[in-house]
């Protein structure tokens, strides 16, 4: 009889374990659930024991390399340097109109603000090839030939120390991989994992223009991105599209959207960074 | 071997392979639902005895567009709501034979019966000003979603199938909608879409043939949706055109009716046509002229769409202003 209860006691309780397993979600390669991105602010449903993964480690997709836009949409205002008072597409609001209508390239280019079109909130529209790199575990890297700028994209906590710093062209870009579901429910849902989108938001960016023909940003200006690897397609090509969405208290009436894409270069061997230029 | 110790081991082997089964990844919590076709070859009915709550929920599912979503025309806003101008196709990957079709159009061809009802297709519909309804068809049984919609103001319903059957035969006809079906990568939903009706790239005549395919790629940020639209066209285009576009979730927006009439517009004779012959119709120098752009270049092409064209012409600041329109 003792045996017979102690087989049973072992063998439910190994069921029990089982059960308990099988409802921990799938492991894969694109996953750790224990990661600095899940422990900022977005972890649930997180098991095991784990060391945490980075970053790095769990990308959902690979986005460095070179890439180069294709500019299908907004030509008018990218490819040439828009008219002063050309501001369609852009909700601005009256001080914003006022404000661009004072643009003076030639006053940027004399007072060294000549990047001022290069900054976080318009970088992604100019046009030219970007750099996408990791520069450590946390912090994914873009390096743009218009302009020469550098966007750092930091996971996890914003740095403390740039806070205090005076606001700069990129700002502080804070990431995180985007999240698949939210978890949890009334019969335990699998846990997040990432969907394969990178999420980005950027603040402390030094005023600047939306556009070459300076239609300005403010100082409060919240920039957020979503990053998306796209592809391979029937023909090879990989695509990165970013969506921008753009607010600003001061200048807009509403958040502003845009969405540009690139194309994957196979190389480097087209690179050729130049300056910023006023006009 | 001892009985008990066996009856252990057994316990233990079971329990240990309970997991590794449930927690083998599957496109479909319904396994043999992944041949539609060969269940009805079979006869077989599906049944919730071969349902898997654990597959089901490790199954690529994706995400729920389902929405009123509004567009938002922060880009290239004059060519999308008041519309392009004549001889703009900057930014195309056009060949000649699509800028010779598209230099002999007319405006005026749109007054034409067999013309004022006609809608945009799949491909151009996202760049139209129109707001935006996705809805989705759900199994009963197994609760998955087996097609999404989409419709916009003047436009048919566009189908997007989810449940693997195959496009149809070459010679199947085409639609303003084509046939879409659609696959998860992620949580970004890609679309193929054949059998489309000849179309336009741009309202300004630039042709797309009825060869063509779309792929699309929809993705949801937040309350930002954003589509990826690439058409390649083996008889018009000479690389693959993408746009991407952007709609905001408006749980207060309806897509009103649009029960469209046919009127005569324009009294004319019987079989003519609007158009311009060859080499006859210079107006496409036009907005070149007045934007103060080289004619080079808004004559389109793949070229244009690449930063290296910036160094052909140069750095130049446009004169077209919207008050100029």
């Amino acid at each position: 009889m003792r045996r017979r209860t102690l087989s049973c006691t072992v063998g439910a309780l190994a069921l029990a374990c089982g059960w308990f397993l099988a409802q921990s979600p799938v492991p894969s390669a694109n996953q750790a659930p224990s990661s600095p991105a899940a422990s900022a602010g977005q972890g649930r449903g997180q098991r095991g024991q784990q060391p945490p993964q980075s970053p790095r480690a769990i990308a959902p997709r690979d986005f460095t390399g070179y890439w180069v836009s294709v500019v299908t949409e907004d030509w008018r205002w990218r490819m040439v340097t828009p008219a002063k008072g050309d501001y369609d597409s852009v909700p601005l609001n009256a001080a914003g109109r006022r404000q661009a209508d004072t643009w003076d390239p030639q006053r940027d280019e004399t007072a060294g603000e000549a990047c001022r079109a290069y900054a976080a909130p318009a970088i992604m529209r100019v046009p030219g090839r970007i750099h996408v790199t990791w520069d450590d575990d946390m912090t994914l890297r873009i390096d743009t030939e218009a302009g020469t700028q550098t966007r750092l994209f930091r996971f996890g906590a914003r740095r403390t120390e740039a806070s205090a710093s005076a606001p700069t062209w990129q700002g502080d870009s804070v990431a995180a991989w985007e999240l698949s579901g939210r978890g949890g429910g009334m019969f335990g849902g699998a846990a997040p994992k990432p969907s394969g989108g990178l999420k980005v938001v950027t603040t402390r960016i030094r005023p600047g223009y939306l556009r070459k023909n300076g239609v300005p940003f403010g100082a409060d200006t919240l920039l957020t991105e979503y990053f998306n690897v796209l592809g391979p397609e029937d023909n090879g090509d990989r695509w990165l599209v970013v969506t921008t969405i753009v607010q600003d208290p001061q200048f807009l009436n509403t958040r502003f959207f845009t969405s540009t894409h690139f194309k994957k270069l196979s190389d480097g061997s087209t690179w050729h960074p130049t300056a910023c230029r006023a006009s | 071997m001892h009985p008990t110790r066996t009856r252990v081991l057994v316990a233990l082997a079971a329990a240990l392979t309970i997991p590794l089964v449930a927690r083998t990844p599957s496109p479909s919590a319904f396994q043999e639902r992944a041949s539609p076709a060969a269940d009805r070859g079979r006869g077989q009915s599906q049944s919730l005895v071969e349902y898997d709550d654990a597959v089901q929920r490790a199954s690529p599912t994706g995400v729920d567009f389902t929405g009123e979503w509004a567009p938002r025309f922060h880009e290239d806003e004059p060519e999308r709501v008041p519309g392009p101008e004549l001889g703009d196709y900057l930014g195309i990957p056009i060949n000649d034979a699509a800028r010779v079709r598209a230099m002999t159009w007319e405006a005026s061809i749109q007054t034409l019966p067999e013309w004022q009802c006609r809608p945009h297709s799949a491909d151009y519909i996202w760049r139209g000003p129109s707001p935006l309804r996705i809805w989705k068809d759900v199994d009963p049984v197994s609760r998955q979603v087996t097609a999404w919609h989409a419709e916009w103001l003047r436009s048919v319903d566009r189908s997007i199938y989810m449940d693997g059957r195959p496009h149809p035969s070459p010679n199947a006809p085409h639609t303003w909608a084509g046939f879409s079906t659609g696959t998860w990568d992620g949580d970004v939903l890609t679309i193929k879409t054949t059998h489309l009706k000849e179309g336009y790239v741009r309202r300004n005549g630039l042709p797309r043939s009825d060869q063509a395919t779309l792929t699309e790629h929809w993705m949801l940020h937040g309350d930002v949706l954003t589509v990826a639209a690439i058409t390649t066209d083996p008889v018009y285009l000479t690389e693959p055109f993408i746009r991407t576009t952007d709609y905001e979730l408006d749980l207060h927006q309806w897509v009103p009716p649009y029960p469209c009439q046919v009127v005569e517009e324009v009294d004319r004779k019987p079989g003519i046509v609007p158009h311009s012959l060859p080499g006859s119709y210079d107006a496409s120098s036009d907005f070149a002229n007045r934007c103060g752009l080289p004619v080079e270049a808004t004559r389109g092409g793949a070229e244009t769409m690449y930063p290296d064209f910036r160094d052909k012409i140069g750095f130049i600041t446009s004169k077209c202003i919207a008050a100029q329109r």
